[in-house]
């Protein structure tokens, strides 16, 4: 069974100067065990189609399938990690990543304990009781992550995650996203990355679905086989970022 | 040591502070019987002259507001541009928010009319003078704060391109001020309505002074008990009040986003779409008509100086000395009259002291508690109404938008203008004084709080929002983990003002004269009516005024300020 199907997705929103379409007639179908990118130029509607997946918002038209299911609000399994990190203020670095175990109902001994295990995987020990005021771009979005793994699920959701980082500190992420998704203990078994950089795409995933705009539609769906660790200078890496750029670019 | 060296600091600052409103209201005092003998205008209750009425009571808010701009501008931005200045109005103005206005108008009233010879007009300036101390304080520290915030490389753009003096103070001081300034304006009309209702008919000892306008004719027509009339008065400001949101401050409003710095997060709400969507829309129309009508006047005045040479200081030497000679000679004026003030104040300060104690000053402890209990309550009932009303207006926008602009007429609508119908009314269904005068502290309180709140919910991010729905947050642990903190700061800047107004309420409402009846109950604001307008004693007026200033300051400097401070430093949200 298909982990996600989306059946002729279509999302409008009603506009001072009339309907603006957003998505129209996305169709397609993600397998269990898949690491999808999609990528697309701004206003393609990817990010609004995240959040379609996770239950954020409503399509206008069309059904999303979760495991054959058809979803209803938020869906549980998912957890987003957000591209301005969206992280509480007021909340320890600890208590943010505790707060989806809290709305799950786990007990605070096991919360804690699950929460130490993500806080060490993605490097963030020391910083357990710091603000993220006093973190740098990175270290937030590591507690982004961290807070969206220790719920374990089965489908993680990436709005452009690293987009709001210099780009050393992108590299050093995407590396360390790599980690975590190909380490044998790790409960997640799908990821939707959502982003307009396509090396990022290239690098980072199975799949590439790519979006045009104007309303967002599906225009290619590419696997990638490179093998891992890819390396951006190689000519089959480069031949693949070429490809996308001009299906991108053809439809602009 | 360190701390306590500051702690040190600011308790010998306080207690400046504190000497220095002492002398200044005993200064006051010193022309208490001067203008005692003043003939009172009869009122003629009719609603044929409610226009002149209306055009007396917005012609006084009007004075009141003109002397705040300018008296908002000069200040906030000497304080802002200059280190020097800053350190000494910054706290002065910080004291002078917490002096409970209407505790001050009799001795306003006898200093004014002393000045004016005891004609009406010392009366005008009075009322002038206590709708400015409302209005003024907020005004200036939005200016202050607008100057300070501007951001370092606007400044340097300006410097870089040899700006300076007037053009610096055109192009980037007065446009920055613009957003909090119309902000800070709005909110002063509003309470300056509340007093201008109240301080329109005052008595003091033996005399009482009345002037032709909206708040003495509503005390007069509910005195009457005039139904007719009462509902006509109160239509009439209702009017003004709407028509003011739609002419003037929807388009200023409007007007002043341009001036808004984006990344400078922004502590006030963009305005909600009006106050009812059909006047909304009179704004644009008036701001195209203002700017049609003055264009022409800019086209005139620019060919006019076209063809004059630019005017260059450094080629008038005797100009620039004249200047210099000016500034001297202000200066020193200037500080003359502080002076004199000071050393005049003082002598009425330890005059008033020397006379013998009434036994009455042994209430004031107690009654200080007393007062102080009916605050809390108010309080309390002010944030049992609101708080669910900011975290619906978070849960539903629909709500929010409603709830809004309703807010906004019924929050302008002065209270004051029913408080004897208000204290009737529930003296005769529940005969409790001290219910009545918290309800009408109520009036004083909430509305700040609200609004504040409103402002809070307004501006949490929507990605924390999303972030709460997507982790799946149930309502209650949202409310915790999300919309409660994230309201705190405007919370908290919502209960200093809204303390503020609360204790000016509380003069008002804690003894009532109504048809020759004097409700009172016990307390601060009591004892201090009753030393005003029944035995005009003005050692016992000036000690509770004190007594007043001194736990408001205490009350700000302990509890709210660390309260602030906390907020600040955690709750505060940041991108």
């Amino acid at each position: 069974m298909a982990l996600l199907e989306l059946r002729n997705i279509s999302k409008s929103f009603l506009h001072a100067a009339g309907t603006l379409r957003v998505l129209e007639n996305l169709s397609y179908t993600i397998e269990e065990g898949e690491f999808v990118a999609v990528v697309g130029p701004s206003g393609c509607g990817k990010s609004t189609m995240l959040r379609i997946i996770n239950g954020l918002m409503p399509p206008t038209s069309g059904q999303v399938l979760y495991r054959g299911r058809q979803t209803d609000g938020i869906n549980l399994e998912c957890a987003m990690v957000f591209q301005s990190f969206a992280l509480m203020p007021w909340l320890t670095v600890k208590a943010n990543i505790e707060l989806g175990l809290e709305a799950r109902g786990v007990a605070p001994i096991e919360r804690e304990k699950r929460a130490g295990v993500y806080i060490d995987k993605v490097g963030l020990d020391g910083f357990e009781e710091a603000y993220p005021r006093e973190l740098s771009g990175g270290m937030k979005q590591r507690v982004g992550l961290a807070r969206a793994l220790a719920v374990e699920p089965r489908l993680l959701l990436m709005d452009e995650p690293f987009s709001a980082l210099d780009a050393l500190t992108a590299i050093t992420l995407r590396e360390e996203l790599l980690e975590v998704w190909q380490s044998a203990d790790m409960p997640v078994h799908n990821i939707i990355i959502v982003t307009h950089m396509i090396e990022e795409a290239v690098e980072l995933a199975d799949r590439i679905l790519v979006l045009a705009s104007g309303p967002g539609r599906l225009v290619a769906d590419l696997k990638v086989d490179l093998p891992r660790p890819r390396d951006r200078r190689k000519e089959s890496f480069n031949a693949l970022t070429d490809q996308v750029f001009s299906l991108i670019e053809e439809r602009a | 040591m360190a701390t306590d060296t500051i702690t040190a600091r600011r308790l010998t600052n306080g207690i400046i502070a504190f000497l220095l409103i002492a002398v200044f209201v005993a200064l006051f005092f010193a022309y208490q019987h001067h203008g005692a003998k003043l003939h009172a205008p009869r009122l003629h209750v009719s609603a044929r002259n409610l226009p002149y009425y209306a055009a007396c009571s917005f012609l006084r808010m009007l004075a009141a507001y003109a002397v705040s701009l300018v008296f908002a501008l000069v200040y906030g931005l000497l304080a802002g541009t200059s280190r020097a200045y800053e350190r000494v109005l910054i706290p002065v103005i910080d004291i002078a928010q917490s002096v409970p206005v209407v505790g001050f108008f009799p001795a306003a009233i006898y200093f004014f009319v002393a000045l004016a010879h005891g004609s009406r007009f010392g009366v005008e300036m009075a009322a002038v003078f206590l709708i400015f101390t409302s209005q003024a304080w907020n005004m200036a520290l939005g200016v202050y704060e607008a100057v300070r915030t501007l951001p370092g490389d606007s400044v340097e753009a300006l410097e870089v391109f040899g700006a300076s003096g007037w053009l610096k103070l055109k192009r980037l001081l007065l446009p920055a001020c613009v957003p909090k300034l119309v902000y800070n304006s709005i909110l002063s009309w509003v309470t300056g309505w509340y007093y201008i209702i109240a301080c329109e008919i005052i008595t003091a000892g033996p005399a009482r002074y009345q002037l032709p306008g909206l708040g003495s004719y509503l005390m007069t027509a509910q005195d009457k008990g005039r139904t007719g009339e009462i509902i006509a008065g109160l239509l009439t400001l209702l009017t003004i009040i709407i028509l003011m949101d739609a002419i003037v401050w929807q388009p200023l409003s409007v007007w002043a986003e341009r001036f808004r710095y984006e990344f400078a997060a922004s502590s006030e709400p963009i305005r909600s779409l009006g106050m009812f969507d059909a006047l909304g829309a009179i704004g644009p129309i008036v701001l195209r008509l203002i700017r049609g009508a003055t264009r022409p006047i800019g086209r005139v005045s620019r060919r006019a100086f076209a063809s004059a040479r630019p005017f260059n200081p450094a080629e008038h030497p005797g100009l620039r000395r004249a200047g210099r000679a000016l500034r001297i000679v202000g200066q020193s004026a200037i500080f003359a009259l502080i002076a004199w003030g000071l050393i005049e104040g003082l002598v009425a300060l330890i005059r008033t002291l020397m006379r013998p104690w009434p036994t009455e000053v042994r209430r004031i402890p107690l009654a200080t508690l007393a007062s102080l209990a009916r605050i809390i309550v108010a309080y309390a009932i002010s944030l049992a109404w609101t708080l669910p009303c900011a975290i619906a207006a978070s849960e539903n926008p629909r709500f929010a938008r409603r709830l809004a602009p309703i807010a906004e007429i019924v929050g302008s609508m002065p209270a004051t203008a029913l408080f004897p119908l208000i204290i009737v009314f529930v003296i005769r269904l529940t005969g409790g004084m001290n219910l009545v005068s918290i309800l009408l502290v109520i009036t004083g309180m909430q509305w700040y709080v609200l609004f504040n709140l409103l402002a809070g919910v307004s501006q949490i991010p929507a990605d924390l929002k999303e972030a709460a729905r997507s982790f799946g947050l149930s309502r209650a642990a949202t409310w915790r983990k999300l919309t409660i903190p994230a309201m705190l700061p405007s919370l908290i800047t919502g209960s200093i003002t809204a303390w503020g107004g609360g204790w000016n309420a509380l003069i008002l409402s804690e003894y009532f004269v109504y048809r020759d009846h004097t409700y009172q109950v016990f307390g601060l604001g009591a004892l201090l009516d009753d030393a005003t307008y029944r035995t005009d004693n003005s050692l016992m007026i000036l000690l509770t005024l004190l007594s007043m200033v001194v736990i408001v300051i205490v009350l700000n400097r302990v509890v709210w300020r660390r309260l602030y401070d906390l907020a600040a430093d955690r709750y505060r949200i940041e991108y």
